[in-house]
C-alpha cells in the first residue's frame, strides 16, 4: 500500500483491523495531491526502489504463524480503581476512552440496570463497528450508554442504532476514517419518542433534553471505543463538527401533514425506530416564503454547493421542514414523494460551478450515473428523487435546515427498536 | 482508606483474524503487477509512472491498472478476484 505521510497511522492500523499487520507500506511525503505532474515523476523515480523493496522483503520479516484463531472473549474486561469520580475520569481521559467530556463510571450495578431492559444476552454480538472491527456486544454497548448518561430504559435505542451503523449500506468504514467531518444523526420514530422524551420539537437538533443529548453520545462512544475511530488515528476528519459529539432528534409525528418516516420506510405507525444518516453539518434556511413555490427555490438553492458531496458522487441530501413549512407544502397539495420530485428537478447544479479537480472526479463517480460529464452537465444531488430524505421537526418558526449527506454510497438505515414490555 | 470500585472497559478488540500470509516476490523481473487508484488527485499519475519504472527498471512483465469509483467506498468483489487472480502484486493507495 502506498500512504502519504500525514495518513500513515491510518494506513497501518488499517491494515492490522483488516488482519494484514505487516503489510508493507510505502510513505510518499504530504501533501501528495497538491504535487505538480513533474513532482510526481520526480518522486516516483526514487519511490520506485521502495516499492521493489518492499514488494521483496525477505521472507523473515513476515510474521511466522497465524494465531489460532480463537475469538476474542465477548465479556468486557472490569478494572479495579479507586472509587471516586475524579480518579475515574482521570483514568478514562488518559486511556482516550471519552469524547473529551467527564462521564459516568460504568460500574457493574449500571450496567446490569441497563441491560434489564433488552432480552438479548450480554455476550450477544449485535454488530462489528469499523473501522476497528470491535464487537458491539450487548454489553458494550450498555457500557457506552453508561458511560454517555444514558437512562437504563434507553437501552434498547442504543442496540438498534448499533444494528443500524453496521449495516453495510451504511458505509461506517468510510464515515469513520474519512477526512469529511460526518457525524452520525439519529432520527427516532414512533410511540418510544414520546416514552423516553425525545424531542422533535423547540431546539430538537441543540442542546437541552436529556435523551437527545445522552442517545447520541453514547452512540459516539461506541463508535470510538468499539469502533476504534480515535481522532488523529483512525478518524482522520480534517475538522470534525459540533454533532460528532451528540446528534439525535425526533420527528415531530404530531404535527407531520404526511406519514412520518417510519411510515414511509414501510414500518407500522405503532412501531418505533431508529434511523441513522451520515451528515455533513446542518444549514440554516430563515425564509418566510409563504407558497411551495417559493420555499422549494430556496431549498433547492441552499442545496447547490459545489463543494458538496451529494453532487461529487450522488448522495442523501436531507430537508428538515418545520411544522410551518409543512404545512405550506401540504396546502398547495403536495405529498411527500412531489416535494421530492420537486426539490431533485430544482436542485440540479450546473457541473461547472465545481473545482476543476472536483468536477474531474465527478466526472469518474457519476458516469455510470449520468453518461459523460462536462461543465454544462446538470447534476442532481442524488442519484433518485426518492433518495432525498424529507423530516419534519423543530417548533414554531420560520426556518428549515439543510442536511448534507456524507454522500460516499452511504445510505440511511432504519431499524426497528425493540422495547421490553 | 479510598473504597475500589470495579468499572468496566468500554473498547473492544479488533475481531477480524489475522490473514493468510502475503506471498513473498524473489523479484520483480517477469511478474504481473496491479493497481487499484484509490481516485485520490496525483494517484493516476503515480500509477502511470510507477508502472513505466516497473517494467524499465525491474523487468515486470505487465501492468493492470483498475480504479475504484470513489476514494470511500471497497473496490468491488469482481476488481479483487479479477487482480488476485491476474497478479502477483497489487498496489494501492490511502489518504490524500
Amino acid at each position: 500500500m502506498v500512504c502519504s505521510s500525514a495518513f500513515t497511522t491510518l494506513g497501518r492500523a488499517q491494515a492490522s483491523a483488516f488482519g494484514h499487520a505487516n503489510l508493507p507500506i510505502g510513505v510518499v511525503p504530504h501533501p501528495f495531491g497538491l504535487r505538480t505532474r513533474d513532482g510526481i515523476r520526480e518522486l516516483a523515480e526514487w519511490f520506485v526502489d521502495d516499492v521493489a523493496r518492499l514488494a521483496c522483503r525477505s521472507g523473515s520479516e513476515e510474521p511466522s504463524a497465524i494465531s489460532s484463531g480463537s475469538l476474542p472473549s465477548q465479556r468486557a474486561a472490569l478494572l479495579e480503581m479507586a472509587g471516586d469520580l475524579d480518579a475515574f475520569n482521570s483514568l478514562f481521559r488518559e486511556r482516550r476512552w471519552s469524547d473529551g467530556l467527564p462521564m459516568v463510571p460504568p460500574t457493574i450495578e449500571r450496567v446490569d440496570r441497563m441491560l434489564r431492559y433488552t432480552r438479548r444476552a450480554r455476550e450477544e454480538v449485535v454488530g462489528l463497528i469499523a473501522p476497528g472491527f470491535g464487537a458491539a456486544t450487548v454489553e458494550r454497548i450498555a457500557i457506552n450508554g453508561v458511560l454517555a448518561g444514558c437512562d437504563p430504559d434507553y437501552m434498547p435505542v442504543l442496540i438498534a442504532a448499533a444494528e443500524a451503523i453496521s449495516t453495510p449500506r451504511f458505509n461506517l468504514q468510510g464515515i469513520q476514517a474519512t477526512t469529511n467531518p460526518v457525524a452520525v444523526w439519529l432520527i427516532i420514530n414512533g410511540p418510544i419518542a414520546k416514552q423516553l422524551g425525545i424531542n422533535g420539537s423547540y431546539n430538537c437538533l441543540g442542546q437541552g433534553t436529556w435523551a437527545n443529548a445522552t442517545l447520541g453520545r453514547a452512540v459516539r462512544l461506541m463508535l470510538q471505543n468499539i469502533g476504534g475511530a480515535l481522532p488523529g488515528e483512525m478518524d482522520r476528519s480534517t475538522h470534525g463538527q459540533p454533532a460528532k459529539y451528540t446528534f439525535c432528534c425526533a420527528e415531530n409525528e404530531e404535527a407531520n401533514p404526511w406519514e412520518p418516516l417510519h411510515v414511509e420506510r414501510g414500518f407500522a405507525r405503532g412501531q418505533s425506530t431508529v434511523t441513522v444518516v451520515g451528515i455533513s453539518g446542518t444549514v440554516n434556511m430563515n425564509t418566510h416564503a409563504k407558497d411551495a413555490g417559493d420555499l422549494l427555490k430556496i431549498v433547492a438553492d441552499t442545496l447547490m454547493q459545489p463543494a458538496s458531496n451529494d453532487y461529487w458522487v450522488g448522495g442523501e441530501p436531507w430537508i428538515v421542514f418545520p411544522p410551518e413549512h409543512a404545512e405550506i407544502l401540504k396546502r398547495d397539495g403536495l405529498s411527500k414523494a412531489d416535494v421530492k420530485r420537486r426539490i431533485w428537478e430544482q436542485a440540479k447544479m450546473v457541473a461547472g460551478r465545481m473545482a476543476a479537480k472536483d468536477l474531474a472526479r465527478t466526472a469518474k463517480a457519476r458516469r455510470a450515473e449520468l453518461g459523460e460529464i462536462g461543465p454544462d452537465t446538470l447534476l442532481p444531488p442524488s442519484t433518485l428523487p426518492e433518495d432525498i430524505g424529507i423530516l419534519i421537526a423543530g417548533g414554531p418558526g420560520t426556518h428549515c435546515v439543510c442536511i448534507p449527506s456524507y454522500g460516499n454510497m452511504m445510505r440511511s438505515v432504519t431499524r426497528e427498536i425493540i422495547s421490553v414490555t | 482508606m479510598a473504597r475500589i470500585e470495579q468499572v468496566f472497559d468500554p473498547t473492544a478488540p479488533c475481531e477480524n483474524q489475522p490473514r493468510e500470509l502475503r506471498r513473498v516476490l524473489d523479484s520483480l523481473s517477469g511478474k504481473v503487477v496491479g493497481f487499484i487508484d484509490n481516485t485520490k488527485p496525483n494517484f493516476n499519475y503515480l500509477v502511470d509512472d510507477l508502472a513505466d519504472l516497473l517494467v524499465s527498471k525491474y523487468g515486470v512483465r505487465s501492468v493492470v491498472k483498475r480504479s475504484k469509483r470513489v476514494s470511500s467506498i471497497p473496490a468491488p468483489d469482481a476488481l479483487i478476484k479479477e487482480l488476485s487472480e491476474e497478479c502477483d502484486l497489487v498496489i494501492t493507495g490511502s489518504g490524500d
